[in-house]
C-alpha cells in the first residue's frame, strides 16, 4: 500500500514536472505531430507481481506511463499488455487498455494471432510480461520484460483481518463465557427478564384459582426462530404445570407445530415426573386460518376462564384480538414476539412482554444450560462492543479522525 | 443463685439405674415384671404403618375422578397382593383394557373421588425396643414399654455421637492425659468399648472403625476431626442418630483435655466388664447427655464418698470451662459477692480459683463447673 | 376483661422462657400521670422434671418482685393478690410463654410462594416456629411429604390453599396427605392434633369430610380470599386460641397459670411482634426489631408496602441461628472468612472451632477475655446478618397479582418478587437478646447492629434494656396505653442515630459534608469513604444537622441532595458511617483488614483499644 502510494506520488510528480515544463497554453493547442515532436518512450518500470488475496487467477501489472500520456489519448492512444511463457519471444496480446492506465490485473485469455486460438491464463505457470504504449502517431513502444511471475493462490486474505479478529474475539468470548457459566453454575448473572420470572407466579396463580393455563405458539411455521424459541418456553411452562398439577391448553394453528408441541409437552411431563398427568388432548389443532383461529382461542379463554395466557412466537394482526380478550377476561398474560409491529399491542394488554430478542434470550435464561448461557452472555458482550465502536467511530469521524475506520474497514 | 452454674456431669461408682424402654407408638410388650434381660433382649415390639404410595389412578385409567370408584375392584381397606390387579378401565366395547397392578403387598387405603388418586399403604415396618441395660424388668407399661433396672457404675459425657451400643470395656491409655493414638488399637479390640485419655486422633478413630470397635470414651475431640468424620459441620448439639458404626463419648470438651480423674478411675476399675454406651446428646432445654453404664452386681460395686450437692463454697473443686483457663482444675479460694468487671469489661459475679500448681486466678462464676466429689 | 383501663394501676407480667421466668412490675405514677416499669425479678423455669409445674417458677419470680419492691403481691395461699391498694396487690396479671420449645407448627398451602407463604406468614406472625411448609409444588413426592408430617410431630397444622372459589382438588389433596400421615401431637398422647383450615371456602365440606375423624379440625376464613389480598387475622387469632386450648393444656402447670392470667397467654415471639406492630402503627414508624437468643433469632419488621402504601408486619424465625445452643451452626452457615472479617486480630481456625463447640456444649459461659468477647461479637454480627437476609427474602409483596400496563412500561416491567424491606425508609432499629442487650459497652451493640443490618440514611438505634418486649406485647392487648408508654420510656435504651450515606464511592474520596449543632458546639467536616465517626449526643438530646452528600451518595433525599433534619441522641451518640452501601468490601489481606477494622473500632470507642492492639500483636 505504501509503495503504491509512493509510486502514485512519483507519477504525479512527473506529470506535474512535465506540465510545468510545458509552455503556458501549450496544452490547449493542437497536438504536435508525434512523429516530428516528442520522443517515443515505452512504459517504464513495469512490474509484474502475483495479485494478493486471490485464488491465483491473476497477476497484477504496474507501470509508469510515458510522459506524453495525459489520459486524453492525444499522444498515447492506449496500451497493449503482452504475455509470454518465455522472456524473449512468443508475446501475445492479452488486453488492450485505454490511455492513462497504469495498472492491470491479468487473468484473461490471450489470442494467438496465427490460429486465433485462445490461450487461457493458467495458475502457477510462470509468465513474462511486456506493455506496449500505442502512440497516436502509430508508433508502438514496448517496455522491457518483467517476470517470470506466477499467479498463486493465497491462503490468507489480509484485507479481511478485521472480520477474522471479530470472529476470533467473538468465539473466544463464547468459550470464555461458557466456561464461566460452567464454573459459576447458576451464579452467572443474566439480567432477569421480569416476564420469565413471572411465569412461575402466573402458573401459581392459575393453580390457586383452579383454572387452566393457555399457551399460544403463534401463527409462525415450525421453522420460524420465534416458534422454535417458543417450544423451549412451552417446555418450561409444561414442566411447571405438571409440577403444580394445573391444566394446560395449547391450541395450535399448524399441524406440524402441533405435533412438535405435543412431543415437547409430553417430554416435559415426563421430566417433571408426572407422565400420568399428561394427555394428548392438551395440545390440539384448531384451524390454519388466521381469524378462525383467533375466534376459537378467544372462545376458549372466555369459556374456560383461563387464569394465565402465554403468547410466544410469531404474531400478526391477531395479537391485539387475542390479548385484549384475555385482558378483559382478567387473565394474567405474558407475551413475547419478534414481530416489532405487534409489540406495542402486547405491551399495553399484557402483564409482561418479552421484547424482540428477549424471546430468544428467554430459552437460555430458563434452561440455564452453560452452552446457551455462555453464548447469550457473549452475544450481549459483542453487541455492547459494536455499539461502542459505532459511537466512537461516529465521534472520531466528526473530527476528521479516520484511523478507527481504517482499522475496521474490510477490503474485498 | 446455685442454679446459675452448669451442673457437673454425673459420675457415680454405684447407682441403681432405671431406664424406661418405650416404643414410639403403641405395641406389644414381650417381657414380664421380674424377667432378667440382657442388652440385646427385645422387650417390646410394634409395627409402624407402612409407607403410603399415592397412585394417580383416574389419569392412568383415563376416567373422571368421580367415577373412579366404579373401576376399582376392591373396597377401601382390603389387602392387595403384589401383582394383583385392583382397578380396571375398559374402553371401546371392552377391547382395550387399562389395569392397575399393586407394586408390592399392600392395603388399599383410600380412593379419592376429588383428586382421582388411590392411596396404597405398604407393609408395616416392625420396630423393636431392646433392654439396652442388663438387669431386671421392674415395671411394664402395657402396650408402651417397660422399665429396666440394674446396679451399675455410671458416668456421663459432655457430648457424644452415635446411638446405643455395648461391649467389653478396655483401657487403652495408661493415664488420663495420654492421647489415644492409632497404634494403641489392635484387631483384638473388635466389639469393645475403648477408653482413651485426653484426645482421640482422627487416624485412631478411623482405625477403630476398621477394627470394629463399638465405642470410644475419651476426654476431648477436635472439632475439625469431627467435621471430617461426620462429613458435615455439626450445627446444633442434637445427636444420637448418626449411623457411623461407632459411638463416641467425649467427657470433657473439644480440644485436647485430660479426662477427669474420677471418670478415668471409675472406668479403669471396671475394665474387662461389659459397658453400655449411648452417644445421644441434646443440649437444649431438657438436656440429654451421653452416658457409659457398666452394669454390675450390687455386691461388686463400692459406693463413692457422698456427693456434695452443687453448692459453691470455698474449697469446692471446680473446673474452668472457658478461655483463658479452659479445662484447668482447681479449688475455690474466694467468693466475692459483688459484681466484678472482667477483662472483657463484662460485669459478673466472680470467684477466685486456686489451681493445682498454686497459681490463683479470677474467673466468672458462670465459667466454672463444680466437680462432683 | 372486666376492668376499665383507667382502674389498672399495678400490673404484673411474666414471661416463661425455656430456662428462666422473668417477672416485671408496672406501676402507674400518679404524679406524672404515666405508667413506668419499676421492678424486675427472675427465677428458673420449672416446666421440666423434677418440678413439672410452670407456676412454681412464676411464683418464685413474683416473690422476688415482691421482695424487691416491698409490695405484697402474693397472699398466704401463694396466690396473686388481685385488686391493688397503695401497698399491696396488683390489678392484672398477664403472661407469655415459650417454654417447652414454644409453639411448633407445620403449614400447608397449594403454591409455595402464594397461599403456602401466606400461611407461613400467619403462623410466624402468631409466634410459632414453622417446622416445615408443605406445598403442592415443593418438589417432594407425596409419600415423602407424608413421612415428613409424621416425623415432625407438630403442635398444630395450618392448612390453607386456593382462593375462594379457586382450586379444590389441590386443597383436598393436601388434606388427604395429612389424613394419610395421621399425625400425633407432640404433647399429650391420645389427643387429636389441632388442624386449622383457612383455605378455599368452597372446599370446606370436602376437607372436613377427609379430616374430621382423624384430627381436631377448625375452620376459619380463607387467609387468601383473593390473590391480591391477605387476610391473616382470623387464622392468627385461631392459632392463639388453639395454642391456649390444646398446646398449653398439655404442658405441666399451664392449666393453673391460665386460670390466673387476666388475658390469654401468648407465645413469646407473638407478643414481641404485637408490641412492635402497635408502636409502629401508633407513631407511624417503619421498624425492625431483632431478638437474638441462644437457639433462635427472631426478626420483626413493619415496612410500608410500596404497592398499596399500607404498613405490613412480618416476622421470621431463624431456627438455627443463636448464640449458645446454635452457635456452631452460625459458623457452619456463615463460614469462617465471613466471621473473621469482623475480628480485629488474627485467629487460628482450629482453635476457634473448638472454642465455638465448647460454647455450644456449655452454653451458659460468658466471655472473660477481650479476645473471646470480640470473637463472640463477630459471630453475633454474622448471625444477625444471616437472619436479616432470610427476613428480607420473606418480607415481600404478594405474588401472583395481575398488573395493568401502559406503553410507557415497555422497558420498566418489574416482577413481583421485590422485598418490601427498604432500609432507607427504616426509622428505628431495635436490638434485643443477651449479646446486644448485655454487651459491656453500648458502642459494641451499636457497631454489631450497624455491621449486621447496614441501615441506610438516617436510622435510630435502640436496644431492649431487660427484654421486656414480650410482657409489653401481651399488655398491649389489654392496655395499649400502658404498654406503649413503658415501651418507649423503660424498655428501649436509645443508643443513638446512625447516618449512613448510600452509594459506592472510591476509597478515601469525599462522601458527605456534615454540619451538626451539638450542645457543646457546632461540628462541621467532611466524611470520607471508609471512615466512621462518632459524635457524643446524650439520651433525650436533639441536634439539628445538615448533611450534604456528594454526587454519588444519598442520605435519603436522593443522590447528592442535601438533607436538613433533627437527629436524636442516645447512650452512644451520633454515628456517621462512610463505608457506603452496599458495605465496602473487606480487604483480602489480613493485615490491611485488621488495620481497617481497628480504625473503625477506635473511632467508635468499641473496645479498650490498648488491649485490643496488644491482641493483634500477640
Amino acid at each position: 500500500m505504501q509503495t503504491s502510494g509512493y509510486r502514485q506520488a512519483f507519477r504525479i510528480l512527473i506529470i506535474v514536472m512535465l506540465w510545468a515544463a510545458t509552455p503556458a497554453g501549450s496544452l490547449g493547442v493542437e497536438p504536435e505531430d508525434a512523429g516530428t515532436g516528442l520522443p517515443v518512450i515505452p512504459p517504464m518500470n513495469l512490474v509484474a507481481a502475483d495479485t494478493p488475496n486471490d485464488n491465483g487467477n491473476g497477476i497484477t501489472l504496474r507501470w509508469d506511463c510515458p510522459p506524453g500520456d495525459d489520459g486524453s489519448g492525444a499522444v498515447i492512444s492506449g496500451y497493449v499488455v503482452l504475455r509470454s511463457e518465455n522472456s524473449r519471444e512468443g508475446y501475445l496480446e492479452t488486453a488492450v487498455l485505454g490511455p492513462g492506465t497504469a495498472k492491470y490485473i491479468d487473468n484473461g485469455p490471450a489470442a494467438d494471432p496465427v490460429t486465433g486460438e485462445k490461450i487461457h491464463f493458467i495458475r502457477n505457470k510462470p509468465y513474462y510480461y511486456r506493455v506496449a504504449a500505442r502512440y497516436a502517431s502509430g508508433y508502438r513502444a514496448v517496455s522491457g520484460a518483467s517476470g517470470p511471475v506466477q499467479g498463486r493462490a493465497q491462503w490468507f486474505h489480509d484485507g479481511k483481518i478485521p472480520v477474522l479478529t471479530a470472529t476470533v474475539l467473538f468465539f473466544a468470548l463464547v468459550i470464555l463465557y461458557i466456561q464461566k457459566a460452567r464454573l459459576q453454575g447458576s451464579e452467572l448473572y443474566v439480567r432477569p427478564i421480569a416476564g420469565m420470572k413471572e411465569i412461575d407466579n402466573a402458573i401459581g396463580r392459575a393453580t390457586e384459582m383452579g383454572r387452566p393455563i393457555l399457551y399460544v405458539l403463534g401463527l409462525g411455521s415450525p421453522e420460524d426462530i420465534a416458534t422454535i424459541a417458543s417450544y423451549t418456553i412451552l417446555a418450561r411452562v409444561a414442566r411447571k404445570t405438571a409440577e403444580y398439577r394445573t391444566e394446560l391448553i395449547v391450541p395450535c394453528n399448524e399441524p406440524i407445530v402441533m405435533t412438535i408441541a405435543q412431543e415437547t409437552v409430553r417430554n416435559a411431563y415426563m421430566e417433571a415426573g408426572h407422565p400420568d398427568a399428561y394427555s394428548d388432548d392438551m395440545v390440539f389443532f384448531v384451524t390454519s386460518m388466521q381469524f378462525a383461529y383467533v375466534a376459537a382461542v378467544n372462545g376458549l379463554m372466555l369459556r374456560e376462564k383461563t387464569a394465565t395466557n402465554c403468547y410466544f412466537g410469531k404474531f400478526y394482526a391477531e395479537s391485539l384480538l387475542l390479548s385484549e380478550t384475555g385482558n378483559i377476561a382478567g387473565s394474567i398474560q405474558v407475551a413475547g414476539t419478534d414481530e416489532v409491529a405487534q409489540l406495542p399491542f402486547f405491551v399495553t394488554t399484557c402483564d409482561y412482554t418479552l421484547i424482540g430478542e428477549e424471546l430468544y434470550a428467554a430459552s437460555a435464561y430458563l434452561g440455564r444450560d452453560p452452552l446457551l448461557l455462555g453464548a447469550l452472555k457473549a452475544q450481549d458482550f459483542a453487541k455492547a462492543l459494536v455499539m461502542i465502536l459505532i459511537v466512537a467511530g461516529a465521534v472520531l469521524m466528526s473530527f476528521g479522525i479516520d484511523w478507527l475506520l481504517e482499522i475496521i474497514t474490510v477490503r474485498m | 443463685m446455685a442454679h446459675a452454674y452448669t451442673p457437673g456431669l454425673k459420675v457415680s461408682p454405684k447407682i441403681r439405674l432405671t431406664k424406661k424402654r418405650i416404643l414410639p407408638l403403641k405395641g406389644d410388650v414381650v417381657v414380664n415384671v421380674g424377667d432378667t434381660v440382657t442388652s440385646d433382649t427385645v422387650v417390646a415390639r410394634t409395627e409402624l404403618p407402612g409407607k403410603v404410595t399415592p397412585i394417580n389412578a383416574a389419569n392412568i385409567l383415563g376416567v373422571p375422578a368421580p367415577d373412579l370408584v366404579e373401576h376399582v375392584l376392591k373396597p377401601e381397606g382390603s389387602p392387595i397382593a403384589k401383582g394383583e390387579i385392583y382397578a380396571v378401565a375398559k374402553s371401546f366395547f371392552g377391547l382395550f383394557k387399562t389395569t392397575l397392578k399393586a407394586p408390592e403387598d399392600c392395603h388399599l387405603e383410600n380412593i379419592s373421588q376429588i383428586t382421582g388418586k388411590i392411596l396404597l399403604r405398604g407393609k408395616p415396618l416392625p420396630v423393636e425396643v431392646t433392654a439396652y441395660l442388663e438387669g431386671k424388668v421392674t415395671e411394664v407399661y402395657p402396650q408402651e414399654g417397660v422399665a429396666v433396672e440394674c446396679w451399675a457404675a455410671f458416668t456421663q459425657g459432655i457430648f457424644g455421637i452415635g446411638g446405643e451400643t455395648h461391649g467389653i470395656l478396655r483401657m487403652v491409655c495408661k493415664s488420663k492425659d495420654e492421647r489415644l493414638s492409632p497404634e494403641k488399637i489392635s484387631p483384638e479390640h473388635r466389639g469393645c468399648v475403648l477408653v482413651g485419655g485426653s484426645i482421640v486422633t482422627a487416624a485412631a478413630l478411623k482405625k477403630a472403625l476398621e477394627h470394629g470397635v463399638r465405642a470410644i470414651v475419651v476426654g476431648g475431640f477436635d472439632d475439625q476431626d469431627l467435621r471430617n468424620f461426620l462429613g458435615y459441620d455439626l450445627g446444633v448439639a442434637i445427636t444420637g442418630s448418626e449411623n457411623k458404626g461407632i459411638t463416641l463419648v467425649v467427657t470433657e470438651g473439644f480440644g485436647e483435655i485430660p479426662m477427669a480423674d474420677r471418670t478415668f478411675e471409675l472406668l479403669k476399675n471396671h475394665e474387662g466388664h461389659k459397658a453400655c454406651v449411648n452417644g445421644a446428646t441434646q443440649i437444649r432445654a431438657g438436656v440429654i447427655r451421653p452416658e457409659v453404664v457398666i452394669p454390675r452386681p450390687e455386691s461388686e460395686l463400692k459406693a463413692g464418698p457422698e456427693v456434695t450437692a452443687g453448692a459453691l463454697i470455698i474449697g469446692t473443686p471446680i473446673r474452668v470451662i472457658r478461655e483463658p483457663y479452659f479445662g484447668r482444675l482447681g479449688t475455690v479460694s474466694l467468693l466475692p459477692p459483688e459484681l466484678t468487671p472482667l477483662e472483657s469489661e463484662t460485669k459478673a459475679r466472680v470467684l477466685k480459683v486456686k489451681f493445682a500448681d498454686g497459681i490463683e486466678a479470677v474467673v466468672p462464676r458462670a465459667n466454672v463447673e463444680i466437680l462432683e466429689t | 376483661m372486666t376492668q376499665k383501663p383507667e382502674d389498672i394501676k399495678v400490673i404484673i407480667a411474666t414471661d416463661c422462657g425455656s430456662t428462666t421466668t422473668k417477672a416485671i412490675l408496672i406501676q402507674y405514677d400518679e404524679e406524672k400521670g404515666e405508667y413506668r416499669q419499676t421492678y424486675r425479678g427472675e427465677a428458673p423455669t420449672t416446666v421440666e422434671s423434677p418440678f413439672e409445674d410452670v407456676t412454681k417458677g412464676v411464683l418464685n419470680s413474683i416473690s422476688e418482685l415482691s421482695e424487691l419492691s416491698g409490695r405484697e403481691l402474693l397472699d398466704e395461699n401463694n396466690m396473686i393478690l388481685k385488686k391493688s391498694s397503695p401497698s399491696e396487690g396488683a390489678d392484672i396479671y398477664i403472661s407469655t410463654s415459650s417454654a417447652g420449645g414454644g409453639l411448633q407448627m407445620m403449614v400447608a398451602g397449594v403454591v409455595r410462594s402464594m397461599t403456602a407463604e401466606s400461611a407461613e406468614r400467619a403462623a410466624l406472625g402468631a409466634g410459632a416456629i414453622v417446622m416445615d411448609v408443605i406445598a403442592s409444588n415443593d418438589h417432594r413426592l407425596p409419600h415423602e411429604q407424608i413421612e415428613r408430617i409424621r416425623q415432625l410431630r407438630p403442635d398444630m397444622i395450618l392448612l390453607s390453599g386456593g382462593i375462594d372459589g379457586g382450586t379444590k382438588s389441590h386443597v383436598v389433596d393436601l388434606a388427604e396427605l395429612i389424613s394419610a400421615a395421621d399425625p400425633k401431637p407432640r404433647l399429650g398422647i391420645g389427643f387429636k392434633l389441632p388442624v386449622i383450615y383457612a383455605g378455599n371456602r368452597d372446599a370446606r365440606e370436602e376437607v372436613s369430610g377427609t379430616l374430621e375423624e382423624k384430627v381436631d379440625l377448625v375452620i376459619v376464613d380463607n387467609l387468601r380470599p383473593v390473590l391480591e389480598k391477605e387476610n391473616l387475622g382470623p387464622a392468627r387469632d385461631k392459632i392463639h386460641d388453639m395454642f391456649m386450648e390444646h398446646v398449653m393444656q398439655q404442658a405441666p402447670g399451664y392449666k393453673k397459670l391460665m386460670e390466673w392470667t387476666d388475658s390469654p397467654i401468648m407465645p413469646t415471639p407473638g407478643a414481641v411482634g404485637a408490641i412492635i406492630e402497635r408502636v409502629a402503627q401508633l407513631y407511624d414508624l417503619q421498624v425492625v426489631g431483632v431478638d437474638i437468643g441462644g437457639a433462635t433469632t427472631d426478626v420483626f419488621s413493619v415496612f410500608v408496602d410500596p404497592e398499596d402504601e399500607k404498613p405490613v408486619f412480618n416476622r421470621t424465625v431463624s431456627a438455627n441461628l443463636g448464640m449458645s445452643y446454635s452457635i456452631s451452626n452460625i459458623l457452619a452457615e456463615a463460614t469462617l472468612p465471613n466471621i473473621s472479617r469482623w475480628v480485629p486480630f488474627p485467629i487460628d481456625e482450629r482453635e476457634l472451632r473448638n472454642q465455638i463447640k465448647n460454647k455450644m456444649i456449655r452454653p451458659t459461659t460468658i466471655p472473660q477475655t477481650l479476645h473471646s468477647l470480640a470473637v463472640e461479637q463477630a459471630i453475633a454480627r454474622e448471625a444477625l446478618r444471616l437472619a436479616f437476609v432470610q427476613h428480607k427474602s420473606f418480607a415481600t409483596t404478594l405474588k401472583g397479582v395481575q398488573k395493568q400496563r401502559t406503553i410507557a412500561d415497555a422497558f420498566v416491567q418489574t416482577g413481583t418478587e421485590g422485598t418490601i424491606v427498604n432500609m432507607m425508609n427504616l426509622d428505628l432499629l431495635v436490638g434485643s437478646g443477651g449479646v446486644l442487650s448485655h454487651a459491656p459497652r453500648r458502642n459494641q451493640s451499636a457497631m454489631m447492629m450497624i455491621d449486621a443490618f447496614r441501615p441506610e440514611g438516617i436510622t435510630r438505634l435502640a436496644v431492649d434494656s431487660i427484654f421486656m418486649m414480650p410482657h409489653l406485647g401481651v399488655l398491649s392487648e389489654v392496655h395499649p396505653k400502658a404498654a406503649t408508654e413503658v415501651f418507649l420510656k423503660d424498655c428501649l435504651v436509645y443508643i443513638g442515630t446512625c447516618i449512613a450515606p448510600v452509594g459506592q464511592i472510591k476509597e478515601s474520596k469525599d462522601v458527605m459534608k456534615y454540619s451538626i449543632d451539638l450542645p457543646q458546639g457546632r461540628q462541621e467536616g467532611m466524611l470520607r469513604q471508609g471512615e466512621m465517626l462518632l459524635f457524643p449526643l446524650g439520651v433525650g438530646e436533639k441536634a439539628s444537622a445538615v448533611f450534604e452528600p456528594t454526587g454519588k451518595a444519598d442520605v435519603g433525599a436522593g443522590k447528592g441532595t442535601r438533607v436538613e433534619t433533627v437527629v436524636h441522641g442516645g447512650v452512644v451518640g451520633l454515628i456517621l458511617d462512610g463505608r457506603g452501601r452496599p458495605l465496602m468490601t473487606v480487604p483480602d489481606d489480613k493485615d490491611a483488614r485488621i488495620q481497617q477494622m481497628l480504625s473503625w473500632l477506635e473511632n467508635l470507642k468499641v473496645y479498650n483499644m490498648d488491649e485490643l492492639k496488644a491482641l493483634g500483636r500477640a
